[in-house]
């Protein structure tokens, strides 16, 4: 049914635009191009939702979806991990919205200050009296410098927490609440590495050495307990009744008894659930699926949230080969693609343009600065530039190129793919879509594989606001392909990153825009659009001090700061299945 | 009959055997590893630490090694532990059987409940009304992929009675009214499936039973239409149906992937399906053992069940 349907589309939009000139649309603002339902989210849901009433009710049971493989942070990382292990600070969650503020704030948890004694040594302070869960074998211990030093020994070599802390070389104990980290590269913003997202966890030394390791004891100083965890089904954390964290008025957090977390798959079961308030919190990934569930649950809540970059549709390219390695190809490859209708097909035009990384990095921060005329000549759609681009690069008659491409959950390649092919042919260059198996998709976009030409992919993404995860490593020449992905050696853009690297803040902003303007004229990689994020609540959920927190469990705050009003389902949590 | 059960015991630990090598073989063709499967898309580790991961896991050992240490631990009872959640395999595996059962007992159950009566009236009143809604039936369930009727009925119960089945399985032994609240339309679903199959299967064997010499005689005899059909027809005709049923019960513990996932009841399907995504190797190992040493019991069980239904089958 749907790719029937976005075939319709694709023709009929082709149709109505083929009547257009290139020229006109270059000139046209990227505009939501939306039906009435758009129209309408935008009145009745506005971007900044009401504060929740105070004070906030203790209790209940908060249900949301996730995918939890294993309780245990040195397997693998999960953002519902937080909910049980705490890292020295963590974010801010309203840094996701640059409309409401563009510096990204942290919040302190187990360290409550931080001094850079040159840029390659920081000592940190930790917080007095946090305690582990009341559970054997640590029974309730203190949390101390020994444990961040064991925490990070532990975890900074493994490969779910290599882009923050394999930039510390060594970690050493000043006293019982303070540690001295000696970084392997000068930094002069390093606190901003050790926030949540990828950051170490504090773990105790006891439950790790423990028979069946953090798996079988798993054991925090986060705001929940792990009670019950069933592979493939679901999970039960209840509330911590000694966490340390308190809302802006003392009140202690976090106000649900427990937080039940629900492993589904399937959209349409996400969405029955839903309907049937077996599910409290959701995220949604189009605009088809949001109004199935608006017209059948009316009186939901919704955070249409723009994307901080999360999601995009884009296609990389073997810059170190020919033809990519020609920047007239590059760009005329970018031209070629009309991005309105990309938004149309993909999420029926609710979508955001999208550059070389999150417009907010560098330094955009209102919608309306998400246009055409930011990103400039190379994203505009100009068919008649690319073919005298690709000619003058040596390529008249174009030339044959493969586009690799899988399916992926959340994610619509299939038709983006399709359209690409398109889009390309119109300027002579001959697509041939090869569709892999996703294991194998993933390995060529985590850079493990080399993939023959092009590959649709989604950007490679940073954890948090992170310049360093987002921009720095991605581009260096300095990083192996599992890290610089697309392969970029370029002596001005390192010179450049290493600058903002060494910069003690003040030019930053300056430089990421110089990075930004860098990256959008060489095209390394062909970015589209970014679709929004939409997050539903239920009526009877207030979800806490930070709305913007869109993705379900990502941000631990929100978990710890939502309250359920007395019409919330009465619900137990003695065990899972209940 | 004890030399032949023994006999094909031991042909089934060499069949089990073969199935262990050939698996364990072809997970590791696969492209990806359970290191690359379990990152972060924000991660970007180098191929050192990589490299040290897939030690900790002991994927750099030599194949056969790995293989050795493996099939020593099944030998012993140990399934190994799985590579991403690290616990046993056995203890995931037993917790996915449990609800495979349930699931696979109840589905069958309504699907005998509903193909043998139907299979029955359709053969006994072939071109009648009855055998055409019958045969209708049996055509739809066989057309109807059951993902989208699992879909459809979640999306209208939902949407129509404001109910979905209830989340986090719970054993009949413990809760049997929530046990049936989660599985009854999911089994509904598989089981009306099965149940075109066998009725269809049971129609045609009956037929043809039917015109056998001995039912004309049997009917010659004098014997009421009843006693001709369940004394001396049906017997006979059951050895094709069992023999389905046998299969399809194999099939249903090898798990229904697409409506436990839909339904939320994660049975042994899921718990393949998950881990071959994420090249689990262990967990694929001892799931598709499982799996063999199922349909490798089933088949003895079906073959030892015809000499009950034909005496005239010896097995020697």
């Amino acid at each position: 049914m749907k790719p029937s349907l976005s075939s319709l589309i694709v023709v009929s939009l082709f149709l109505s635009i083929s009547s257009a000139t290139a020229e006109d649309k270059t000139s046209t603002p990227f505009a939501y191009t939306a039906p009435a339902f758009i129209k309408e989210l935008d009145t009745r849901y506005p971007a900044q939702p009401p504060v929740p009433p105070s004070p906030p009710r203790y209790g209940g049971v908060l249900h949301f979806p996730a995918t939890v493989r294993a309780f245990d942070p040195t397997v693998g990382y999960r953002p519902e991990l937080a909910l049980v292990w705490d890292t020295l600070t963590e974010w801010e969650a309203t840094w996701y919205f640059p409309e409401v503020q563009r510096t990204p704030v942290i919040r302190k948890t187990l360290a409550t200050s931080w001094e850079m004694v040159n840029p390659s040594t920081w000592i940190f302070k930790l917080r007095q009296g946090v305690k582990f869960h009341n559970r054997p074998p640590v029974n309730g211990r203190e949390m101390t410098a020994e444990d961040v030093k064991y925490s990070y020994e532990l975890l900074k070599d493994k490969a779910q927490y290599s882009t923050r802390a394999a930039l510390v070389k060594a970690i050493h104990v000043v006293d019982k609440y303070t540690v001295k980290f000696e970084l392997t590269l000068a930094d002069p913003k390093f606190y901003l590495n050790v926030v949540d997202s990828l950051s170490p966890v504090i773990v105790p030394r006891e439950a790790v050495e423990a028979p069946g390791g953090l798996a079988e004891n798993p054991i925090g100083t986060g705001a929940f307990m792990l009670k019950d965890f069933v592979p493939g089904e679901g999970a039960l954390l209840v509330r911590n009744p000694e966490y340390y964290l308190k809302d802006k008025d003392g009140r202690a957090l976090p106000y649900v008894d427990a937080v039940r977390l629900i492993f589904t798959k399937d959209p349409a079961t996400d969405m029955a659930l839903f309907r049937t308030k077996q599910l409290d919190v959701m995220r949604l990934s189009t605009l088809d699926t949001l109004y199935a569930v608006i017209k059948t649950v009316p009186d939901l809540q919704l955070y249409r949230v723009p994307s901080y970059g999360w999601g995009d549709y884009g296609v990389s390219m073997a810059v170190d080969k020919a033809p990519f390695n020609d920047l007239r190809v590059r760009q005329a490859l970018s031209m070629a693609i009309n991005r309105d209708i990309v938004a149309e097909v993909i999420n029926r035009g609710d979508a955001a343009l999208y550059g070389p990384f999150p417009w907010a990095l560098a330094g955009y921060t209102k919608r309306a600065d998400y246009s055409y005329a930011s990103l400039g000549p190379n994203y505009q759609y100009n068919p008649k530039k690319a073919r005298e681009l690709l000619a003058a690069a040596g390529y008249p008659n174009g030339f044959d190129m493969d586009l690799e491409w899988a399916e992926f959950q959340g994610w619509t390649f299939n038709e983006f793919v399709q359209l690409v092919a398109r889009f390309f042919g119109d300027v002579g260059v001959r697509v041939k879509l090869k569709q892999l198996e996703t294991s194998t998709w993933l390995n060529r976009v985590a850079g493990v594989q080399p993939f023959a030409d092009t590959l649709a992919a989604a950007s490679p993404i940073g954890a948090g606001p992170s310049f360093v995860d987002w921009v720095y490593l991605r581009y260096h020449s300095a990083f192996p392909r599992t890290v610089n992905r697309a392969g970029v050696g370029d002596s001005k853009l390192d010179d450049l990153l290493s600058t903002w690297r060494q910069d003690s803040g003040e030019k930053r902003p300056a430089l990421q825009r110089a990075i930004w303007d860098h990256l959008r004229a060489n095209v390394y990689r062909i970015t589209t659009i970014v679709p929004p994020h939409y997050r539903l609540t239920q009526v009877y959920v207030h979800a806490g001090a930070n709305p913007y927190c869109w993705f379900p469990g990502y941000c631990s705050y929100e978990a710890k700061t939502t309250w359920m009003t007395d019409k919330a389902p009465n619900r137990k949590f003695e065990k899972f299945a209940q | 009959m004890r030399t032949y059960i023994a006999r094909r015991i031991l042909h089934g630990l060499l069949v089990l055997w073969l199935v262990s090598f050939a698996i364990f073989s072809l997970v590791r063709i696969l492209p990806g590893d359970a290191v690359l499967m379990q990152l972060d898309q924000a991660a970007s580790p180098t191929p050192e630490m990589l490299t040290r991961a897939r030690q900790e896991l002991g994927l750099d050992r030599p194949f056969l090694e790995q293989y050795r240490t493996w099939i020593a631990g099944v030998v012993r009872g140990d399934l190994g532990h799985s590579l991403t959640s690290r616990r046993p395999v056995t203890q995931e595996l037993l917790k996915r059987v449990s609800l495979t059962s349930h699931l696979a007992v109840m589905s069958m159950i309504i699907a005998l409940l509903i193909a043998l009566p139907i299979g029955v009236l359709a053969a006994v009143r072939q071109d009648t009304a009855g055998d055409y809604v019958g045969r209708l039936f049996a055509i739809l369930g066989l057309s109807l992929p059951d993902f989208w009727l699992a879909t459809v009925a979640i999306t209208f119960l939902s949407i129509w009675f404001q109910w979905m089945p209830p989340i986090g399985f719970a054993p009949i032994w413990e809760d049997p009214a929530r046990n049936l609240s989660q599985l009854l339309i999911p089994a509904l679903i598989i089981g009306a499936r099965l149940a075109a199959v066998s009725m269809r299967m049971t129609r045609s064997s009956l037929l043809e039973v039917l015109r056998q010499d001995y039912i004309v005689t049997a009917r010659a005899k004098g014997n009421r239409e009843r006693a001709v059909i369940v004394r001396h027809a049906l017997k006979n005709a059951f050895i094709p149906v069992v023999t389905i049923i046998g299969q399809q019960f194999s099939v249903l513990l090898g798990g229904t992937v697409i409506v436990e996932f839909i339904f939320l009841q994660p049975g042994v399907g899921s718990l393949l399906l998950d881990a071959v995504l994420l090249r689990d190797y262990t967990l694929i190992q001892g799931a598709v053992l499982f799996f063999a040493a199922v349909i490798v019991a089933m088949n003895l069980l079906v073959d030892l069940s015809y000499s009950w239904l034909d005496p005239r089958i010896r097995y020697r």
